[in-house]
């Protein structure tokens, strides 16, 4: 799931205009990263084309740091496998 | 904060309103901007010009998202510009002609739900609570939103196809798709931000708008450059290092911002080797919105049922705007019937407009005359009774009009067809393909109008300063 914290990373500081070394995954998205609410959607569209997972809606007002969005991502990403498998 | 080396700190390409927030609000911070424009004059689609003694706005004539928390009106604080621009709202900012009777939206809302309610009185459950969600609901929301479209949305809401209608018509305008096709983030944003609070306009002319900001630009040591086409953005060890004009001119700078269509950006202006070729299929394979063919009439007296002044009127003779789109996207916009039309508020001049293709150059050669004359027609039959008699100049712009004046492609109104599928699309956000390139504009993946084209050439101009503050 290294990848998963990579490639977030990435998206996070591509979408918010920044250095992939200012985003820590103890970053606000809001205070510190100062994601606004299309941010937010730039980023879960980002992550379901890089995934192939899907966000869903409910969950985007949850997540309030980076490490929320790895953990989510990493979730989704483990279902998806979980499937394809047929567990 | 220049460095050496360089001529310019940041260069933006296309003094369109995005690109002039934006490079207003870098000088102020104190950076040497040069702001680079194809076209003779500034504002994009947000200009005036003039005919004897008519003065015509040319494409946007009125904006939204004014009221005190807009964001219009917080890009305006930030640059130091309110109260600069005498801006005044128009009310109401709307009238919505349909065959079963008219609704106004008025400033104040409830006398807008009240007529509505009025007019579809079965359906006064879903009308409140849509306008309850246009207003009350929190940014975040609108993410739930982003995969349906407004069609989908209204379903919710309504059962009469009728009140669909009513909502959806401005939206077609504003948006140049229908209500199955045009995401419900965009269709909701419309309402919210350009029906719900529009009407506003700059004393005199749209024009006020980007010479306000040109004059401040200039004030902070920025600089404009007009007739400047910029064929090649310079590129090294994947960070930008300047622009090349189509008088092969060039100039260096670290930035560049990106104000225009983004398919000539990675078409041709970047040079391939920077892109990947993912990056290019996608944006060729985008949409862009539909062009406009817009009237200009000259009034001398007026007639006598003159409507008021500053309101956009929208008519339809119909209800089904899946066919007025239709008639729309084939060109044959005599068949389409609907339009808006607006007197000015010097009551001097009449601008109307249909959704438009592109077409061809010959084919609104060849037809401008007769629609312009089949467009007058309709107006004078349907809103503004002997309208006829009192043109004392008339013309029109084609797509190809606004094509040649913008280089936006195919001349499209708004940027990208804002459906869910294209929106948010990650190759055409504001942080470029290589180092020092931003895009700003409509032609980035989520905005689209004077408000979100303003707000996200701030918010662009602040991702360059985060990154300024980092280097130093």
């Amino acid at each position: 799931m290294k990848d998963v914290v990579r490639e977030i990373v990435s998206i996070v500081a591509d979408v918010a205009g920044l250095d992939e070394e200012e985003v820590t995954l103890d970053a606000r998205l809001v205070d510190d990263l100062d994601i606004d609410s299309v941010k937010a959607i730039e980023i879960a569209v980002a992550v379901e084309k890089r995934f192939g997972v899907r966000v869903k809606d409910e969950d985007l007002p949850n997540l309030t740091t980076v490490g929320d969005i790895i953990n989510l991502t990493e979730t989704l990403v483990r279902e998806l496998e979980d499937e394809k498998v047929g567990v | 904060m220049r460095r050496s080396g360089y001529e310019y700190d940041v260069v933006v390409v296309g003094a369109g309103i995005g690109g002039l927030v934006c490079g207003t609000y870098l000088a102020k911070q104190g950076m040497k901007v040069l702001v680079l424009e194809q076209h003779f004059k500034p504002g994009g689609y947000c200009t005036s010009f003039r005919r004897g003694p008519f003065h015509f706005d040319a494409a946007a004539h009125s904006f939204g998202s004014y009221r005190e928390d807009g964001n219009m009106r917080y890009v305006m604080r930030e640059l130091g510009l309110e109260g600069k621009c005498n801006i005044k709202k128009y009310d109401p900012c709307d009238r919505i002609i349909l065959p079963d009777g008219e609704v106004s939206f008025y400033a104040e809302v409830d006398r807008t739900v009240d007529e509505i309610c009025t007019l579809f009185p079965d359906e006064h459950t879903g009308i409140k609570a849509l306008f309850g969600f246009l207003i009350n609901s929190k940014p975040v929301e609108s993410a739930a939103l982003r995969r349906v479209t407004l069609l989908e949305l209204f379903n919710r809401y309504f059962v009469n196809k009728k009140v669909e209608t009513l909502f959806a018509l401005p939206v077609l305008g504003n948006g140049a798709l229908p209500p199955s096709l045009i995401s419900a983030f965009t269709g909701t944003k419309i309402l919210r931000e350009f029906i719900l609070d529009g009407g506003y306009y700059p004393d005199g002319s749209m024009q006020h708008l980007p010479d306000t900001l040109i004059r401040h630009l200039k004030q902070y040591g920025g600089e404009v450059s007009f007739r400047s086409l910029v064929r090649r953005i310079m590129v090294k060890d994947g960070k930008v290092w300047g622009v090349r004009l189509d008088s092969k001119d060039v100039i260096t700078t670290r930035y560049v911002v990106w104000n225009a269509d983004v398919r000539q950006l990675f078409l041709h202006v970047l040079p391939r080797k920077w892109l990947k070729r993912e990056t290019v299929e996608r944006v060729k394979s985008l949409k862009p919105s539909l062009s406009t063919f817009i009237l200009y009439l000259g009034i001398g007296e007026p007639p006598p049922a003159l409507p008021e002044p500053g309101t956009n009127i929208w008519f339809l003779p119909y209800y089904d705007l899946e066919r007025a789109y239709r008639y729309a996207c084939s060109g044959e916009i005599n068949r389409v019937e609907g339009f808006m039309v607006r007197i000015s508020p010097d009551k001097k001049t009449i601008l109307a407009f249909v959704n438009a293709p592109y077409k061809t150059p010959a084919y609104w050669r060849q037809n401008k005359e007769r629609l312009m004359n089949d467009f007058i027609d309709r107006i004078d039959r349907n809103v503004i009774p002997g309208l006829k008699n009192h043109i004392l100049h008339k013309e029109a712009a084609t797509p190809f009009t606004l094509y040649r004046y913008t280089l936006n492609h195919r001349g499209a109104a708004y940027g990208w067809a804002s459906t869910p599928s294209q929106l948010f699309t990650p190759e055409v956000r504001q942080r470029g393909p290589v180092d020092g390139l931003y895009l700003t504009g409509h032609w980035t993946a989520q905005t689209q109008g004077i408000p979100g084209v303003a707000y996200m050439g701030l918010d662009t101009a602040r991702m360059i300063l985060k990154r300024e503050n980092r280097k130093l």
